[in-house]
């Protein structure tokens, strides 16, 4: 009976390290600029493609029905990462000069529509290049099952696993040490008294868009081999990873990154009792969260003063 | 010299007249609405347009039909219902189409088999499994809606006469995904097995992005279950089965024909995919008349697996054709009851067809023209054991 609680807690773990990524992804972005990308889950799709044009390339082919066993192995892998990262965080300058930054601290919501558009035209030339299969991705460490106390991980788990941990400690330095880091939260705490300070505040914001579009490439080719790759891939995850990233808290990037872990195991050890319940917690837990604590468990209570 | 122009001139009167003349008798158009380009069932909506555009060309070659050439109007409907309602009433209406290959998903087939009823046209599905898609809107009305394809309710029928008939399947466990398709599939699985008294021990389900279901698997494991029936499309039963490695439990595994689906076959991997046993139109073990179309379409498919498609609207074009043969018309009405009542046999890709309709048969193809199926080696097989030996005609309840 334990190694089917152990099972639950890794499988939730390893899911809520996806969730945990792409929620990161999203409070950078509304951290500095109080704006979201909504098309984040076609920038994971986006990411994993790009990737999976990386391994194919460095393999000598580019036939996506047949990709080759070793396509992930050796530095073919991590070279796939970079790439899809600086490409999708380029992707990220755009979306923010095109959609975002006409409408930002305007009145009304239309970068919502504009950003959500954007998606929508990534998606299509995604189709147009890459086609609407599902491809499958294979894992840099082998498709073997690794057995802990007798619940079994794949590689690729722990993989995603330990790199959002080790993202999430690599940022939280950044953000807190760094320059960067600093100009970023003056940046979120006040545009105007940042930029009297001579904080470039257009700059700050492209930064954290494209740090966004980065940690969205990279989750996406992380993701491909647990998930098999495709367009569509990605917005089933961003989904549950904006809910994770409320529940932690939108403007607390370690609250977000908690909210995913969160609901990771929370839909593991619920699909545990009942399956029918696994959607339902996780809103219902949303509703609660909010009601109780609107900024989330984490976040910071803003007062908009009137 | 002169000789000569005048050829020439005779020559080109002679081209003008012939063009004049096939412009005169209008083109018989067909149309085709499915999803072409936007979802991953798209690869079956591609492969269904090569087999309509090769029965296309084969009639064409044979002189057209009522003398009239043929051409196929393709609208894609991004998988979306709104748009494929959109489609189905721009093929009618604009391009005046005399028939409708389509749709590539159940859900969108569903939502407007009411227009092509309201304009009487017939339609003959190639891909979309449901059940009810060719129900009659009301009970004992006119019915416009055909199919050449696999069908559900057939399917579960089969998979649960194994589950009856197997003495090592003791305790049952049902799985679903939550999307229509899933959930349509348990319904039928829930009503056949009453009908055989199959009680299941547990019913569990995954969302269709799940890529763990290790807990409901857990759960099946600890009622005890042995066999298993899962009803969902094809990445999410490799994803079952990758979860099912994990905490090593192997029950016997009863899937819809997804598991066909190359993408089931890419998240499985080639071990585990061998596991899932399911029904299928036609094996990698083609007839001759099979491997003919196979060996003209194949270099243009997406994915070999998708070629049943191309077979099912191959054949529908052709009985359509027939049918007008026999009505000696495209009016609408009057071919469908010539569907209805065609006289004569066909030999098609996929069989003799012998009076394949009538007003209340609409399915092209039925249980017995279904074929058990698993992946070997890459490739789909049939599949052979002692207790599909066993299946008798009564073991099908419906």
């Amino acid at each position: 009976m334990s190694a089917t609680y152990l099972q639950a807690l890794l499988s939730g773990l390893s899911v809520g390290g996806i969730y945990a990524l792409i929620a990161l992804s999203f409070s950078i972005t509304f951290t500095t600029t109080k704006t979201l990308n909504f098309s984040q889950g076609e920038f994971v799709s986006f990411g994993a493609f790009v990737g999976l044009s990386v391994l194919l390339l460095l393999s000598g082919t580019f036939d996506f029905n047949a990709v080759p066993a070793d396509a992930s192995a050796g530095l073919k892998f991590p070279a796939a990462v970079v790439t899809a990262g600086v490409l999708v965080g380029v992707v990220g300058i755009f979306i923010f000069l095109l959609a975002v930054r006409p409408f930002a601290g305007k009145p009304g919501m239309s970068w919502v529509m504009s950003t959500i558009g954007f998606g929508i035209i990534l998606q299509s030339l995604g189709l147009v290049v890459w086609g609407p299969a599902v491809v499958n991705v294979p894992a840099p460490f082998g498709e073997g099952v690794i057995r802990i106390f007798g619940a079994g991980v794949r590689s690729q788990e722990l993989v995603v696993l330990v790199s959002a941990i080790v993202i999430m400690l690599v940022f939280d330095q950044i953000m807190r040490r760094s320059l960067l880091g600093k100009a970023m939260r003056a940046v979120a705490f006040s545009p105007q008294v940042a930029s009297l300070m001579g904080i470039n505040v257009t700059l700050v914001m492209v930064g954290a868009f494209v740090m966004s579009g980065v940690l969205a490439g990279f989750a996406g080719v992380m993701v491909a081999p647990i998930s098999t790759a495709s367009l569509f891939m990605g917005l089933g995850f961003s989904l549950k990873a904006f809910a994770g990233a409320i529940i932690g808290g939108l403007n607390n990037p370690r609250g977000c990154i908690f909210g995913g872990f969160m609901l990771g195991v929370i839909e593991s050890f619920v699909g545990l009792w009942h399956s029918e319940w696994r959607e339902i917690s996780v809103f219902v837990l949303i509703i609660l969260v909010l009601a109780v604590r609107p900024d989330g468990l984490f976040g910071a209570r803003t007062v908009d003063k009137v | 010299m002169h000789k000569r122009n005048m050829f020439k001139m005779a020559a080109a009167a002679a081209v003008l007249t012939l063009t004049a003349g096939t412009a005169f008798a209008q083109e018989i158009k067909i149309g085709f609405n499915g999803d072409i380009s936007a979802s991953p069932s798209a690869q079956s909506g591609q492969a269904g347009v090569l087999g309509l555009q090769a029965a296309i060309d084969d009639l064409n070659a044979a002189g057209g039909l009522l003398g009239r050439r043929l051409s196929l109007v393709v609208r894609d409907d991004l998988s979306q219902p709104p748009r494929s309602i959109q489609n189905m009433s721009d093929l009618i209406d604009n391009e005046r189409v005399s028939m409708i290959i389509g749709p590539t998903n159940s859900g969108n087939a569903l939502a407007w088999r009411h227009i092509p009823n309201q304009k009487r046209i017939p339609v003959i599905g190639f891909s979309g499994s449901a059940t009810d898609i060719t129900k009659p809107m009301a009970a004992g009305a006119d019915n416009y809606m055909f199919r050449v394809s696999m069908v559900d309710r057939p399917q579960v029928a089969a998979l649960m006469a194994y589950v009856k008939r197997n003495p090592a399947s003791k305790v049952v466990g049902f799985m679903f995904e939550t999307t229509g398709y899933g959930q349509g599939g348990l319904r039928d699985m829930q009503e056949i097995a009453a009908m055989h008294g199959i009680q299941p021990a547990a019913t569990e389900r995954f969302a269709v992005n799940d890529t763990d279901m290790t807990s409901q698997l857990n759960k099946l494991k600890a009622a005890g279950v042995d066999t298993l029936v899962v009803w969902a499309q094809g990445a999410p039963l490799g994803h079952l089965l990758r979860s099912m490695e994990k905490i090593n439990y192997f029950p016997r595994l009863l899937t819809s024909w997804a598991a066909d689906n190359k993408s089931f076959y890419d998240a499985a991997g080639p071990q585990l995919a061998e596991r899932a046993i399911f029904l299928r139109t036609v094996t990698d073990e083609r007839s001759a008349r099979q491997q003919q179309l196979f060996d003209r379409v194949s270099p243009r498919l997406a994915s070999t697996s998708s070629f049943p498609f191309a077979a099912h609207a191959y054949d529908g074009m052709m009985l359509y054709a027939a049918a007008v043969r026999q009505a000696g018309t495209i009016d609408g009405p009057k071919v469908r009851e010539a569907l209805e009542s065609l006289q004569g046999r066909y030999d098609g890709i996929m069989k003799a067809y012998e009076r394949p309709f009538s007003r209340t048969e609409r399915e092209g193809l039925l249980a017995s023209d279904f074929r058990w199926t698993h992946w070997k080696d890459g490739r789909l097989v049939n599949y052979g054991d002692d207790v599909v030996r066993s299946l008798r005609q009564e073991d099908f309840r419906m």
